[in-house]
Parts: structure tokens; sequence; C-alpha cells
């Protein structure tokens, strides 16, 4: 075989090519934070009020480092810039990292290139959960979180683990059954939406308004929470791309490869589901980001999780920044509006220029 | 190196195995071999650990599968993948690459000398030509050798393939029995394959494992194990029809 | 093909609840951490109207206790503390927007919602910073605001109320489902801008306005009144009990209303039992005719179709909680009762002479 390859090219040789395409990611990564950066400058320096971008860096200095760089603003403009439009930047960066990266981390799991974050029912189950949260005549707030953000956490997370729970049973496959599971008590938990939006009365537009998703109530009480359990999340996840790289070939290979399949399956699950609750909590259900922004990815870089992971999310942060500031800056719009009519395009344009050639 | 002891399988309560004892030395080439339905891939699945046995015991290395965890059983054993569907664009080279899962540094992933195996494989087994192609774009046979070269990547004591030849055309066929063999012969790999091909299995491999109806029947060198009367009666052939080559080595 | 469980633990997995609540725990402790020294910062109000607390000056108004820094109830139960007299008031519903103007503060409000039956005019003049549905929180603050008035039962985003007062602007939550309320809510608004006496003169007006209304048409046959909010799908009408039923009793009509408190819906064929003798047309503004009326299959078996008593209304003062209310009950009384005497309209009693004289009348 060894003789009969045709092969011309000595192993080192090989190793050139192969090396060579790690280059990319490094360049992917910085265009990134190159993105990201500029997301937040114009995130804070721009909105309905006009602050100039001096006295924007001269409150930012202040509130960062304590600086007197000798502007005068009014507390107005402090409150701002520091209250309203940073906690907003940030945490749409924050709810762009969590979709990306469960995203990527559920179309690896499920070996499925249309899975997204919502794919085991965690949108209908926080939908549901938010939904309940309105119509009941309970109103609690607790570090800024409204029973609406509660119950749309934990709505999402009961959903996933009763997909996974049910498709336990019976003789399937076990990534056939959780789909299909998750189909079925998504469509359950989405009629239970429709009844309690029919019961909501008065209410049915904040339930509506959840369900478009957006982040013009951010504040950093919200931000702090989320992001602690989108980075914890994240980073557990990422230091098991191993399973998810073993997981390409199927299953049996996976389990070959040395990996062990059944736990793996069941903790990435839960961290993924985690991540996905915490950004819906915060943000309602925007949709797009966590499926496509991987795909992006990996057109450019390959399917090596280690890669995939944290580029989604640099990519996933830096989508969502500029998504909510174009729904800003175009007069509210919901951002879920924006983030499919950026994204569709381009992923269409890198579809016919993709590594292969071929399809994703 | 591979020790089976009295390994019976069920199958909703059926035996598709039983009574199977063998053990394989490190360094030998053995091919399991025998008709549909027989337990082969039943028993080559004991051998790796994916299927518990019902009754008797299935060792590596001397030391009982149950108590090993999968990452030690990944670097003992390699594996040739089924064919499967990747749900990704996925070069040659990464899929090869996922032969050295078992060995990647946790934390950092793929090293130089991960990279080097990577490479080597490519090189041994041939499918240089295809670098930097979809491996979903390839002809089934052209991917079963992807496929090999993983296994090969994987560095392991000991390579498992069942039929492995299955997509290859003739001369691909000879060519991957020459590979095992260089494999077994210059690295001391111990290889245990399931063939269907009894020509490719004679020639090649110096000892064969003959099942029927779950049951090891015979298991010694080609000329003991395939006599007329046995391909009578396992195989259900008239036995003239069964030219075998004399063996190779 | 199964793959089998794990090596060694044979245990169910599950997915790692302990984790989870542990992720959650960290991030309830970090949240408690960061809202603790969250900059509830330089509250507008406090930092922005500098000579305006507490000690009262010499005034010649009579018996005056200092009346800020005060702290209201609103509707909602909130306690909403307002440290000085607001300066910088956001109207975020119309019906706020015509009081503020009624009571003369009109010049101190410097953002309101839209309002597409604007009233008064000069309200023109001030910038909108709310929709149905929408409030831009960030020009809010802009402003400097000191006071917002808001909507319950979710006519302004409940998220949005709870965004500014998390931001230190006071914002006072109204809302009235039933007559009295509306009285309170502008004396509400009255203490909340200063203008108390002012706004009690206001409430007496209107309460003097009812009592004569209901005083002309006591005595009268009431008869069977069918209010249309909208008929263009669903026919929606007034709820029992509701504040439309309440304003057409007054006015001396007996409303046909949907048989339920929550629900504004009424099927063609209960209405059509129910037979009223007088329809109102209250989306006359959005093209609804007579003849339109008239012309729907099945309406015409009703006594108010036959009578040709169908009559258009002007919706917004009839349904806006808000001082023009009596000019409302007069119009659903004019339209009920065409031959009682009513009292004729006396204007909307202008700002108390207290006020400056700039305040448009």
């Amino acid at each position: 075989m060894a003789t009969g390859s045709g092969a011309l090219t000595s192993p080192s040789l090989r190793l050139g090519s192969i090396g060579r395409a790690r280059r990319r990611p490094l360049i992917l990564a910085g265009g990134g934070i190159v993105a990201l950066f500029v997301a937040l400058v114009l995130g804070v320096g721009l909105g309905t009020v006009a602050i100039s971008p001096l006295d924007t860096v001269a409150i930012l200095a202040h509130r960062l480092f304590g600086l007197d760089l000798g502007r005068t603003w009014t507390p107005a403009m402090d409150t701002i810039v520091w209250d309203l439009r940073l906690p907003r930047v940030l945490t749409s960066m924050v709810v762009g990292v969590g979709l990306a990266v469960s995203g990527a981390t559920f179309q690896g799991l499920l070996r499925n290139p249309l899975a997204d974050p919502y794919v085991l029912g965690t949108a209908s189950g926080a939908a549901l959960g938010a939904a309940i949260a309105v119509v009941i005549p309970i109103r609690v707030t607790f570090l800024g979180f409204g029973l609406i953000h509660a119950l749309a956490f934990l709505g999402a997370l009961a959903a996933v683990f009763t997909v996974y729970r049910l498709s336990r049973i019976g003789g399937l496959s076990p990534l056939t059954s959780l789909l299909l599971t998750g189909y079925a008590v998504g469509s359950l938990l989405a009629a239970g939406l429709a009844m309690a939006m029919y019961l909501s009365g008065a209410a049915l537009r904040q339930i509506f308004s959840y369900l478009l998703g957006g982040f013009d109530t951010a504040a950093w009480s919200q931000l702090g929470a989320a992001a602690t359990l989108v980075a914890v999340g994240s980073v557990l996840i990422l230091l098991r791309a191993r399973t998810l790289n073993g997981l390409l070939l199927g299953e049996e290979a996976a389990v070959h490869l040395g990996v062990n399949v059944g736990r793996e399956r069941a903790i990435l699950l839960g961290l993924a589901s985690l991540v996905t609750a915490a950004a819906v909590a915060v943000s309602g259900l925007i949709g797009f980001v966590g499926l496509v922004v991987p795909h992006v990815v990996r057109l450019i870089v390959g399917p090596n999780a280690r890669v995939v992971l944290p580029l989604s999310a640099l990519g996933g942060a830096a989508l969502l920044a500029f998504a909510d500031l174009a729904a800003r800056l175009l007069g509210e719009i919901p951002v879920g509006v924006v983030t499919a009519v950026i994204g569709a395009p381009f992923f269409l344009f890198l579809l016919r220029r993709s590594r292969s050639g071929y399809e994703l | 190196m591979i020790e089976l002891r009295d390994i019976r399988v069920e199958y909703r309560r059926r035996a598709v195995v039983r009574d199977a004892s063998l053990t394989i030395a490190a360094g030998e080439r053995v091919a399991l071999i025998g008709p549909n339905g027989a337990g082969k891939s039943t028993l080559l699945r004991v051998i790796t650990g994916l299927i518990q046995p019902a009754a008797g015991q299935a060792l590596l290395g001397g030391e009982p599968i149950d108590d090993l965890d999968r990452g030690t059983i990944a670097r003992r054993l390699a594996v040739v993948p089924q064919q499967a569907t990747l749900p990704f664009a996925t070069r040659v080279e990464e899929v090869v690459a996922l032969g050295r899962l078992p060995h990647e540094d946790p934390f950092r992933g793929a090293r130089p000398a991960d990279r080097a195996a990577v490479a080597a494989a490519i090189e041994r087994v041939g499918v240089g030509h295809l670098l930097g192609r979809d491996a979903r774009e390839l002809s089934l046979g052209e991917r079963q050798l992807v496929l090999l070269a993983l296994a090969v990547a994987q560095s392991a004591p000991v390579l498992i393939l069942d039929e492995p030849t299955v997509h290859l055309d003739l001369r691909h066929q000879v060519g991957t029995m020459d590979l095992l063999v260089d494999l077994n012969v210059r690295d001391g790999t111990t290889i245990v394959a399931v063939l269907h091909d009894l020509g490719l299995a004679a020639r090649f491999f110096p000892r064969l494992v003959l099942l029927d109806a779950g049951v090891i029947v015979a298991d010694g060198s080609p000329t003991d194990v395939l006599t007329p009367d046995r391909i009578r009666e396992v195989f259900g052939v008239d036995p003239s029809l069964v030219h075998l080559p004399a063996p190779v080595r | 093909m199964a793959i089998p469980s794990a090596r060694r633990a044979r245990r169910q997995p599950k997915p790692h609840r302990t984790l989870a609540t542990v992720l959650a725990g960290i991030a309830f402790a970090l949240a408690a951490c960061t809202s603790g020294a969250a900059p509830s910062s330089s509250a507008p109000a406090a930092t922005s109207s500098p000579a305006a607390l507490a000690t009262p000056s010499p005034s010649p108004s009579p018996s005056a206790a200092p009346a800020f820094p005060t702290t209201l109830t609103d509707d909602e139960g909130t306690a909403v503390k307002l440290a000085a007299e607001p300066k910088k008031i956001v109207s975020l519903t119309p019906s706020a927007t015509e009081t503020l103007f009624a009571l003369g503060v009109g010049d101190r409000v410097v953002g309101k919602v839209e309002d597409l039956s604007l009233y008064p005019p000069e309200a023109g003049a001030i910038p909108d910073v709310a929709k149905f549905g929408e409030v831009d929180v960030e020009q809010i603050v802009g402003f400097g605001t000191d006071l917002v008035i808001a909507g319950g039962n979710s006519f302004n985003p409940p998220d949005k109320i709870a965004q500014l007062r998390t931001l230190g602007v006071p914002v006072l939550v109204l809302y009235a489902p039933d007559i009295p309320t509306v009285f309170t809510d502008i004396e509400l608004i009255g203490a909340a801008v200063g203008k108390a006496p002012e706004a009690k003169d206001l409430t007496t007006s209107m309460q003097a306005g009812f009592d004569q209304i209901q005083a002309a048409t006591t005595g009268l046959p009431k008869p069977r009144v069918f209010y249309e909010l909208d008929a263009s799908q669903k026919i929606y009408t007034a709820a029992d009990k509701s504040f439309l039923a309440a304003m057409i009793e007054l006015a001396g009509g007996d409303p046909i209303t949907t048989g339920s408190t929550t629900n504004f819906e009424i099927p063609l064929e209960t209405l059509i039992t129910k037979d009223p003798e007088i329809i109102l047309l209250g989306d006359a503004a959005y093209g609804t005719t007579a003849e339109v009326v008239e012309g729907r299959p099945g309406w015409n078996v009703m006594t108010a179709v036959k009578a040709k008593a169908i009559k258009p209304v002007d919706d917004v003062v009839i349904t806006r909680p808000g001082p023009r209310l009596v000019e409302g009950l007069r119009a659903l009384a004019a339209a009920i009762h065409p031959d009682a005497n009513l009292p004729s309209a006396a204007p909307t009693p202008p700002a108390a002479a207290s006020a400056p004289a700039s305040v448009a009348p």
C-alpha cells in the first residue's frame, strides 16, 4: 500500500499542510476581538441621546479607573452611559457567547448540523415559563431579576430535563430519541404557551416582546449572573471539546476512541442547556445566532471543537452586539429580526465559497 | 494479550455466542471467519468491550475489560470505525487526526508528536493523495482507507478490523492485506480481523478462527481449519468451489 | 445498536444537577455583589434640582404643610418617594398628559407618550418618548426626568417601569378601572406635582358635573345601549362592571355587557338576543357609520337598527380617564337621551387662580 499509493511527498511536507491550517483560527480570533472592541465602542457611544465621544470616554475613565479627565457631564449622561448602554452591550455579548457555544455543542453532540440551542425544547420551556410569570398575579423581584427571568430559566432547564428523561425510554438510538422527544415536548410546551397567551389579556404584549427577544432592560445585576453562568458553562464545555471531536464519526467510534459517551452526553447536555437557559432568561428568544455562527466558523477553520468553540463564542458575541446596536439605532426593532437579516445572506455567501464547495 | 473465557452473549434471551474461549497472544495475526450470522462481529465487540457478555470473561492485557476505563482500552486497542455520516465537512487529515484522541493532551489537544503520527499513518496507508479533500465526498473505498489510517494513527498494540475490505476493489483489498501484514511483521501490531473472503483470510492470516452459529468450531492454521468437510458443513457449499491460496510469509 | 453504559460507573448518567445548583449559587452571589455595589447611581432627581430640598419657603398660601419631600402610593401599591417638587415630568399616558395640562403644569412636561388624539393641542410641542408598548428609557433619563406618570395594567411595559425605578427615576403607576379612581388619580397627580389644591378643585367640579348630568337623566326610561368598541372581526363592547358600563349607566342607559368581567367580546347571537335600542359607535373615528352597521348581515333585526338609532360618539372623551370625562358623560347622555335637559357644557375649569398666568387654559 505504501508504495502503490502514488504518494509523492514526505511526511514533513504533510505536516506542513496540516500546520498551515492552524494559522487561520488565529486570524479569525484576532478579527473577532477587533469586532468586539468596535461593537463596544459604538454601543456605548451611540444612542437616542447624543453624548459626545469625549464625554463618553471621560465617564468610563471615571467609573472604571477613578480618573478625572477634567470634563463635566450631567448625572443623566453618566447614568445613560454606565447604567444603560454599557450593561446592554455587555449583555448582548454574553448572550451571543452563550447561544453560539451551546449551538455548537448541540450540533456536535447530536451530530446534526441543523441543531441550535433550542432544539431540545429550551425555547418552548423558557417561553412557557415567561408566559406563566406574566399571567400569574405575583410580582417579585430578586436582585434585579423578575419572576419572568426566573421562570424562563427554570422552564428552559425543566424542558431539557424532561426531554432527556423521556428520551431514554424506548429502543431508538439515543440521538434520534433525543431529537424526536425534543420535538414532541417542544410542541406540547408551545401549545401551553399559546393557551397562556390566549388567557393573558392585557399582558399579551409583554409575553410577545419576551418571545421576540431584546436587551433593552439589561442591567448590571442580570449581567453578573448571566455572565457567570455562561462563562463557567462555556469553559467547562470547552474542556470537553475532545468528546465533541470524538463524536464526529458516531457514538460507536467515539467509544472506541476512549470517550465515555453516555456520561459525556449527559454532562454536555446539562452544560449546554444551562448556558442556553441563562442566555434566554435575560434576553428572551433570539434565533439564528446559535445555528449559524458555529457553521460559519467551521467553514473557515474546520470542525475541531477546540477551535470552533472559542471562535464561535467570539463570533456570537460580536454578531449579537452589532445586531443589538443596529436594532437600537433602527428604532428598537426586535433583535431577532436583525440577526436573521444580517446572518442569512452572509451565511449563503459563505456557503458558495466554502472550503470544499459543497454543503455544510 | 486478548483472552476470552467461556463467553456467552445473549440477544433477546437467545444465545448468539456461546462457550467461546480464545486466546490471542501479542503479535499474532488472526482472522475470524464464518458464515453470516455466525457471531463473528459479536465476538469482536466483546473483545473491544462494546458488548458485555452474559457469562464468561474478557481480558485485555491480562486485565478484565470491565475494570478498564475507555481511555485505557483505546490506547491498547484501535478499532477501524464503521462507515458513518459526518455531520460537518471534515478533511481527510482531520478524520485521521481523530485517531490520536486517546493520546491527546486533554487541555492542549494535538501536539507535534500527534501530528507526526497522523502524517505517518496517512503515508503508511497511502491516502496522501486525498489530503485536503472533504471526507464526505470520497468513494466508499477511499473512505475505508481513511478510516484505516485513523486506526493506524491510534498507534495501539492491537488493531481490530471488522470486514475491512468490503468496499474495496481488488487492488486495494490486496494492498490492505499487505499493509496489515506489514504492520504485524514490522511493528509487532496484533491484528484481529473479521473477514468474509476466505481467500484473503487463508493467504494473509496464519491463524483462522472459524465460527458457526455462535460457536468456535475450529481454531488454527488455514489448512487445519478450512478442510473440505468443514467447508461443506459450515458454509454449505461444494468445497471444490473454494480455492485456497498458499499463505504468505 | 445500543452503546453500553460506562465501564466502571454503572450508575444512570444524569445531568449534573449539583453542578447546576452550584453554578446558579455562584451566579446569584455574583449578582448580589454587583447589585449591591451597583450604581443606582446619581439619581438624577437628587442632584439636578439643587435647592428644592425640604425647607419650604414662606409662602402666602395658608396652612400649607411643606408638600415635599413626600411619599405617595400609586395605584399598584408602590410607595414612590419624591424628594422635591418635580420640574421635569414625563407623561406616559394620554390621560396623564391632559391632567397635567389641566393642573397648569404643562410647561413642566418634558416628554410624553405618542397620542393620536392629542389634547390639549399645546402638548404637541412636547417630544414623544414613548409609544404604545415601547418606552425610550434613555431619552427619559437624558432629560433629567424627576417624575414619570405611567399607565398600569401593562399599558406601559412593566419591565421598563422597573428599569426606570432602578435608575432612580420616580414612577407613579396609575390605573383607573372605575370612575371614582379617575378622581383619586387626578388628585394623586396633583399631590405629586405640588398642585394638590388645584387638583381638588378640578375633581370637585367634575363631580358636580357628573351629579348634574345624572340628575338630568334620573327618572327617564333606560334604553338598552350597545356601545360598539370594534366590530371589524369579533364584536367588542363593555365588560360587566367595567368603566364603560358604569359611564353608560350614569348617562341613563342600560348597557349591554359581555356577561363576563374579563372578556370584552360578545357573540353576535347574544347581541341580537339582547336587542339593543341604541347603538353607539365608539369606533366612529375608524370609519364606522350607521350605513355600515345597517349593512351587516343579521344586524337588521335589532330595534336600534330598525329605529335608526345608531349614533357616532367620540370614544376618546368617553373612555379616557382624565379631566374631560365630564364631557364624555355629557356626550353619552346626549346620545342616549337627546331630549333630556342636560346642563350646558361648562368649560373645564381653568387652572386655579394661584397658577402662573402663562399656562394655556
